[in-house]
């Protein structure tokens, strides 16, 4: 286990990145798109890290901003499809600068979650606010607020890893010289230099998470959706994509990822969410929701309802297998 | 557990546990035909299209191969009848030997990377591999043709004998060309660029078509067969077909050269089998396509990492950018590869051919806009679930109008010149060179309404186009593909009307001298259609983001 307090969220890298988090905010606006970045168009909002001209001194303290306005800010969040129940409404407060888990076993809405967090699936009701904006109200604030990695839908992969980052940094409107020097940069860390001209649909499931993980990342955003980031993904990708994402976090920012890998959350996360069937099951940081229980995987076996112990009556039958049922 | 006693070092061993029993050739055999049939019959259970197709290609290939059958038995006895027997052996095999390239997915049993896992020793599998592949209509159909054609030429007890091995040896060694050619290439067939190459295929299969029937043509022309005899010349040397040739041998009692042929007919079919069995043993102990990727050293920078040439002139930002990719789309991705070939394609033949033929007129040249006109349909289809990443940067009106029109401009970037070309190509060959605005204001113009209708159905009608297979519709969308498509054209054609009504206004009321005004009106028209639509479809594209996302996605 790792520090699950706000420790990587009051970095003083937190102070140092204040302008480099900001800087894309006033120039993006090759395309005419005018204050479309963080903060440009509500001036004076009450919330974080909005500020285009990147003044450290605006930077308040990581706890501060954590406790003045959440990350995300789910209300009734509702999504069914035709009789089924996706997400049975979502009450969840996630705080800003944390490394945000969100657990639960398959089929318990955490896709469709987050493709409603992100606005990629309009909600039947419930409202989501981003840092203080409205996802489907505001999506000028929103959207460049945001980086979104999501699980089951392609990336353009007829491009190139490098064309791809290119291109959608022209869609982000960041300026060319500064999107070729954050490409440059994102391949290399995340170890796709030599693969950065093999086009995208040739790439293995982990060249294509850790492709997608610098597309969100490439405009700098203040909070970061990932959904499975780390499925199919070998440990060497997955160490990876471990580093680049704690030294994001490590800079103020707020990441929140979706998995059914229990050890990982418990190594990674300082806040947990526990979904099922379509409901938040317990939500808070990691002692907090692992609460008595030895470990996460015990805490979230307990919560979802599926006992450890359970499969014990079934193990008579397998005896031909050897070993003892347990 | 149950205490079985065993060796004091180790795990107790398991009943059961013993190394596997070595299964018979006859029972693996019997074990693949009858997957073959299960995966037949699971493949049918699916659907009840798939079923509708398979019992139409049955009654199809059982008519062919009726017709055929009663051809090749008329033509015994015909001066030219192992011209015609001995290359369509040929032609048959050679059939036999590409098609696993193009039509690779159809049969799950011709992929032996599966049963890599299993206890089997190559010779087995090839034995019990080619049984199951004798299971099918296209086997079937094969051995009604080579019947027919061994009858056509057997004359006489000897050649009778001859032609009942002759048949069953040609049969076994087409399908062991099939087998062996889809093993040694299972690498390409399961890679993307295999993937590739079939769905470009369709138009491979277009131009062969045209090629058959332009053959039988001159077959069928008085003593066109005789133009045969030096291809049989040839072939009757070539396996299989030189079992053909040596029933023929036998039956004009030419026993040396029969030997000969049916002799190299059997080293053909053992070598065929060898040469499987070889490449089988090597894939299946050696690693697969994805391990081999990704220890793959990098080769350095083969695709540019920076756009150069004429692209580099393109506006910096989104404008720039969607240009790029959707000029790249259409070279890189085979679908959209295989729109664009068929859109510039029909629209300059469909003009010349008409010309051609004496019925030309210069307005066919709007063929030309047309077929570029509705590229501009389904934009957002074409990228499939990609395009979750235009939306989830489209954040404003702006943005979803620079979309749009970056998309437009990136089709009017090869249209327009194309347009104009095959309008100067019209009105040279037919000789019309004073009608020629008139046509380049109409076909301008009509481009112009097809790419702003285009951007409607875009917005409202998007359906998903599946990356895989040759469909171009995801199940269950059919009717919204019809209504963007259908729908797009007849607002296109109201959309004309003014243009049109300019023209005919102009021709009937005899100012032929005034016609050139319609080619300002066209390019002004159409630009301004575009431009219009833009701004009124740019903010309820941004408002629909989720719903396209959704419709494109499936499938």
């Amino acid at each position: 286990m790792v520090d699950a307090g706000g420790g990587r969220g009051t970095s003083p890298t937190a102070h140092g990145d204040g302008g480099r988090r900001g800087g894309m905010a006033g120039d993006q606006d090759g395309t005419g798109r005018d204050g479309t970045g963080p903060g440009g168009t509500d001036p004076g909002g009450p919330e974080f890290g909005g500020t285009g001209d990147g003044a450290p001194a605006e930077r308040t303290d990581a706890a501060a901003r954590t406790d003045a306005v959440p990350a995300v800010s789910i209300r009734g969040l509702r999504k069914e499809f035709g009789q089924q129940v996706a997400v049975a409404g979502i009450d969840l407060e996630i705080p800003a600068g944390q490394f945000v888990g969100l657990v639960g076993p398959n089929g318990a809405g955490k896709t469709t979650t987050l493709s409603m967090v992100t606005g990629l699936l309009r909600p039947d009701s419930g409202t989501v606010r981003i840092a203080g904006h409205d996802v489907w109200q505001d999506p000028v604030a929103v959207k460049s607020r945001i980086g979104v990695l999501p699980e089951g839908l392609r990336l353009f992969e007829r491009l190139s890893g490098r064309e791809l980052l290119t291109y959608m940094g022209a869609l982000r409107g960041l300026p060319d010289a500064e999107v070729e020097r954050r490409t440059s940069q994102l391949l290399h860390v995340l170890d796709l230099a030599g693969a950065q001209s093999k086009l995208v649909i040739d790439y293995s499931t982990g060249m294509r998470k850790k492709i997608g993980l610098a597309a969100a990342l490439l405009h700098n955003p203040e909070v970061l959706f990932l959904d499975e980031p780390f499925e199919g993904v070998d440990p060497v990708s997955a160490q990876t994509i471990r580093g680049v994402l704690e030294r994001y976090t490590g800079s103020g920012a707020t990441v929140v990822f979706s998995s059914h890998v229990m050890e990982l959350v418990e190594s990674l996360c300082d806040w947990v969410a526990v979904l099922a069937t379509g409901r938040i099951r317990a939500h808070g940081t990691l002692a907090e929701v692992r609460g008595d229980a030895g470990s996460l995987q015990e805490a979230f076996l307990e919560l979802v309802g599926a006992r450890a112990g359970t499969s014990a009556t079934a193990g008579d039958s397998l005896d031909w297998l050897g070993g003892d049922a347990r | 557990m149950s205490a079985v006693p065993g060796p004091a070092t180790g795990p107790a061993p398991v009943p059961g546990r013993a190394p596997t029993a070595t299964v018979s050739a006859a029972t693996l055999l019997s074990v693949f035909v009858r997957i073959k049939l299960s995966l037949l019959r699971n493949g049918l259970r699916q659907s009840t299209g798939r079923t509708a197709a398979f019992v139409t290609s049955i009654v199809l290939a059982a008519l062919v191969a009726a017709f055929q059958l009663l051809g090749l038995v008329l033509l015994r006895g015909n001066e030219y009848a192992e011209a015609v027997v001995v290359p369509l052996t040929a032609l048959l095999a050679l059939g036999w030997a590409v098609m696993p390239l193009f039509f690779a997915d159809g049969d799950e049993t011709l992929d032996p990377t599966r049963l890599a896992m299993l206890p089997l020793r190559p010779q087995r599998l090839v034995g019990a591999m080619l049984g199951a592949s004798l299971v099918g209509i296209g086997p079937a159909f094969t051995c009604t043709l080579l019947l027919g054609a061994v009858v056509a030429v057997a004359h006489g007890p000897a050649a009778a004998v001859v032609a009942l091995l002759a048949l069953p040896l040609t049969l076994l060694t087409c399908v062991a060309f099939a087998r062996a050619v889809a093993t040694a290439n299972v690498r390409l067939l399961t890679s993307r660029r295999g993937r590739d190459l079939a769905v470009l295929s369709g138009l491979l299969i277009a131009v062969g078509a045209q090629v058959v029937n332009l053959g039988l043509q001159k077959l069928s022309e008085p003593d066109g067969l005789s133009v045969l005899e030096p291809a049989a010349e040839v072939l009757r040397w070539v396996p299989p077909a030189a079992a053909v040739g040596a029933v023929r041998a036998v039956s004009d009692g030419e026993y040396a050269l029969a030997l000969a042929q049916f002799a190299l007919s059997c080293a053909a079919l053992a070598v065929t089998l060898w040469w499987w069995q070889r490449t089988l043993h090597r894939l299946m102990v050696s690693p697969d396509v994805s391990t081999l990727q990704a220890a793959e050293e990098p080769t350095g920078a083969t695709r540019g990492t920076a756009v150069r040439g004429p692209l580099a002139l393109l506006p910096e930002g989104r404008t720039g950018a969607v240009i790029v990719r959707t000029l790249r789309y259409a070279w890189r991705d085979p679908k959209t590869k295989v729109g664009w070939a068929s859109s510039l394609g029909v629209g300059v033949l469909l003009p010349v051919v008409f010309a051609i033929q004496g019925n030309g007129s210069p307005y066919n040249a709007c063929w030309a806009a047309g077929m570029l006109g509705i590229q501009m349909y389904n934009q957002f289809g074409q990228d499939h679930s990609g395009f979750w990443m235009v939306a989830s940067t489209i954040a404003s009106t702006r943005d979803a109008y620079v979309e749009l029109r970056a998309r437009m401009l990136a089709i009017a970037l090869v249209a327009v010149p194309y347009v104009c070309a095959v309008s100067v190509l019209s009105a040279l060959l037919l000789g019309a060179w004073d009608r020629l605005p008139e046509v380049l204001g109409l076909a301008l113009g009509l481009l112009g309404v097809l790419l702003a209708t285009g951007v409607c159905s875009s917005t409202y009608f998007a359906y998903s186009i599946p990356e895989e297979g040759t469909k171009n519709v995801a199940p269950g969308q059919g009717s919204l593909a019809y209504l963007s498509i259908f729908g797009g054209m007849l607002g296109g054609a109201l959309a004309c009307a003014p243009l049109l009504a300019l023209t005919v206004w102009l021709h009937v009321s005899d100012a032929h001298g005034a016609l050139w005004v319609v080619l300002p009106a066209g390019v002004l028209y159409g630009a301004g259609v575009c431009a219009v639509t833009l701004r009124v479809m740019a903010p309820r594209t941004a408002a629909r983001l989720p719903e396209i996302l959704a419709a494109v996605s499936r499938g």
